[in-house]
């Protein structure tokens, strides 16, 4: 058994470094056991933080203190308001089979998409509907998509774990383990965790069987890095030959990875280093376009070079301080625009075809050529405009 | 039926109502009344009668039943050369009827049109010399090569100057019962820019929302219609406020769908009436001639156009 399911906490008292979060939940619990006879409260908690921090542990730790089951959704489940029906049916008729309370818990929300189906929208339905509380946890809360959740639920906050804390974890295991390790390696475990505690236990684990433990470079361990800890190591960090290689450890194409780099600049950096930095990812994407034009891959080196250790060495020094760090916007609003301008260009279209110009031409003037239109509606025939386009127009 | 778009309505359909460009007008009318018409090539800017003035040739030509007879073609809508030619094969497959020998083909805005692709243009003009006529339009006739020039009847359209707007916009007042105050007819003609399509779409819009037409409110719908300025952008960027220039920046480029080299331009004159110092504003220029270079070189204008904006936060800084 990984220990990291061995020694996943059982009982809020088990629960480290979190002392705050765990405060919140147990007063979100009694509240809405008191909610359910007034009619009144929040019915969903979200728990949210950076990866490894225990949030999807403390929503199995609400569950067992309470005497209730987990049932678990994931993002798919809430791609439709029938599957939803579906899969919740069993859930509320075993009820009265049981006597257990559930808690319905939604892992990882980050994931849900609200482009392309409604999932969102079939979340907060299932807020409105449930009798059970909602459990659901998130790395980024403040990520616009997420921003109808907010109104709807608790927020608790989840820290990273300080080294300190983790440490002491890290020294309680090996234990009850009946093992021991050089101190210096478990602290440079915990440090290398970044608050990261689950990271910290498997390395731990994983270190705890080797002969010789003291040859494990740290530096060279290649583990997945999620994106939000990329962005702080590049944003906040000294640049070192490390930096270098951290985006081969972002499950992430490297254009996607632009794009938050993009997006996150002048989150960090102002003035000197904000022109700096831009100009490094300007040259990444000069690179970018080289590749695509002549097909020369081995331009990749100095595309991935400037957005790493060139956007990182930006600045003077290292930053401090909490960054939330925003997911990319842009393409997400050019596909709302697309929509919205849809119709303005087919009857741009129509209009062009009829008096004889381009529509490029009548695209740039269609503020005026749109009252027109708008203000006769023997044009509108004349035009052959549709009900839809109509009613963009009278919008 | 007649069109209710007054720029259709009271678009000149005899050589005598087209108002600017008298000597050009006589040349094509006499070409014309020969039955015999090299390929034509109509520059000049935008609103000066070049469209209109192939529409009278066709239908001097053709009579009532010039659609037959006539294709028109517009060089930026269609996507690419080879949709060009295709239309022209099945359009000129078929012989033309009547007493005249020959089709016309009119290819709007050919300046749009690569090099390469104008290579191929000349291909097919050739190709269907026999049974084709191509009347070909631009606003620069610099942008068209060399071998289609030589290949056609070059005709210069003019700016059209005040008494020739006015006269247009007279005549469409009369007959649509509207009063347009003199000052409103500077302004109009001011806005027009000396394009008369423009001048007359102003006229409409500002009509459909009252018939007595003056200065003040053909200013509001000017400024209406107005693209969101991209000062703004500049505005923001040089006070430090990069988050909202950008913000700005994308919204605009998103309203008016302009692209990236578009903005560029749009820049590159703004930085002259900035209310920075002489030897900024000629680094401004230069980081912008640099950007555009990076847009053609790069994939993603926005990133180069942000990489500017951080310029221009340096800039207000007194750090360019």
């Amino acid at each position: 058994m990984p220990w990291i399911e061995k020694y996943r906490p059982k009982k809020f008292s088990d629960v480290r470094g979190q002392a705050e979060a765990v405060t919140k939940a147990r007063k979100f619990m009694e509240e809405f056991n008191l909610g359910k006879l007034t009619r009144g409260g929040k019915k969903a908690l979200v728990l949210h933080g950076p990866p490894g921090t225990g949030k999807t542990t403390l929503a199995h730790v609400i569950a067992s203190e309470s005497n209730s089951e987990i049932f678990e959704l994931n993002a798919s489940d809430l791609r439709d308001k029938n599957k939803l029906h579906e899969i919740l049916k069993p859930a509320i008729e075993q009820q009265s089979l049981t006597k257990k309370s559930k808690i319905i818990l939604v892992d990882e929300a980050d994931g849900i998409s609200t482009v392309d189906r409604g999932g969102l929208s079939e979340l907060i339905y299932l807020i409105d509907l449930t009798t059970f509380p909602v459990i659901i946890t998130a790395n980024d809360i403040w990520d616009r998509k997420l921003s109808p959740l907010r109104q709807k639920t608790e927020i608790i906050q989840l820290k990273e774990i300080d080294y300190k804390t983790i440490t002491d974890v890290l020294f309680e295991i090996l234990r009850k383990e009946k093992l021991f390790l050089n101190p210096n390696i478990i602290t440079s475990i915990a440090i290398r965790a970044k608050g990261d505690i689950r990271a910290a236990i498997n390395d731990l684990q994983s270190v705890s069987r080797m002969r010789d433990p003291s040859i494990i470079e740290f530096h060279e361990r290649n583990k997945e890095v999620d994106i939000f800890n990329a962005m702080r190591i590049i944003f906040k960090g000294k640049p070192n030959n490390d930096t270098l290689k951290l985006f081969d450890s972002v499950k992430m194409p490297i254009d996607d990875i632009i794009l938050w780099i993009e997006e996150n600049i002048p989150a960090e950096y102002s003035g000197i280093e904000l022109a700096k930095a831009y100009d490094r990812l300007s040259k990444v994407d000069v690179f970018k376009g080289r590749i695509y034009k002549q097909q020369y891959w081995r331009f990749l080196i100095y595309e991935n070079a400037l957005l790493s250790f060139g956007i990182s060495s930006a600045k003077d020094g290292i930053k401090t301080g909490f960054t939330t760090y925003k997911k990319p916007s842009r393409i997400l609003k050019i596909w709302m625009n697309n929509q919205k301008t849809a119709k303005m260009k087919s009857i741009a279209e129509k209009y062009a075809k009829h008096v004889h110009v381009g529509q490029k031409r009548a695209r740039n003037e269609f503020p005026i050529i749109k009252q027109i239109i708008k203000s006769n509606p023997e044009i509108q025939v004349e035009l052959k405009l549709d009900e839809d386009e109509l009613a963009y127009l009278n919008k | 039926m007649t069109s209710k778009i007054w720029t259709e309505h009271y678009r000149p359909s005899k050589f005598s109502e087209l108002v600017g460009q008298d000597e050009i007008v006589q040349r094509i009318e006499s070409l014309t009344n020969s039955l015999n018409i090299p390929h034509l090539l109509l520059a000049g800017p935008a609103g000066t009668g070049k469209s209109t003035l192939a529409l009278i040739v066709v239908k001097e030509l053709f009579g009532d039943n010039w659609r037959e007879s006539y294709l028109e073609l517009n060089a930026s809508d269609e996507r690419g050369i080879n949709v060009v030619r295709e239309k022209v094969k099945n359009f000129a497959r078929t012989k033309a009827l009547g007493q005249v020998p020959f089709k016309i083909i009119f290819l709007d805005e050919a300046d749009a049109l690569t090099p390469e692709a104008q290579q191929a243009l000349r291909r097919t003009m050739e190709n269907y010399s026999a049974t084709c006529r191509f009347i070909l339009s631009c606003n620069y006739s610099s942008k068209i090569i060399d071998p289609i020039q030589s290949r056609c009847a070059i005709f210069r359209f003019k700016l059209l100057e005040k008494k020739d707007i006015e006269k247009v916009i007279k005549k469409i007042s009369e007959s649509e019962n509207l009063t347009v105050t003199p000052g409103a007819m500077e302004i109009l003609y001011e806005g027009s820019e000396g394009d008369c399509r423009r001048s007359i779409n102003l006229l409409q819009s500002t009509a459909s929302i009252s018939p007595s037409i003056n200065e003040n409110l053909i200013s509001t719908v000017i400024s209406n219609a107005k693209p969101k300025d991209i000062k703004v952008v500049l505005d923001y960027a040089l006070a430090g406020d990069f988050l909202r220039a950008r913000e700005k920046l994308l919204d605009v480029m998103l309203k008016e769908s302009i692209s990236g080299q578009d903005v560029i331009k749009s820049i590159q004159k703004e930085i002259w009436n900035l209310p920075v110092e002489p030897e900024i504003k000629v680094k401004l220029t230069e980081k912008t001639g640099e950007a555009e270079f990076r847009i053609v070189e790069g994939s993603d204008p926005f990133i180069q156009l942000q990489a500017l904006l951080a310029s221009f936060v340096l800039a207000g800084l007194g750090k360019g």
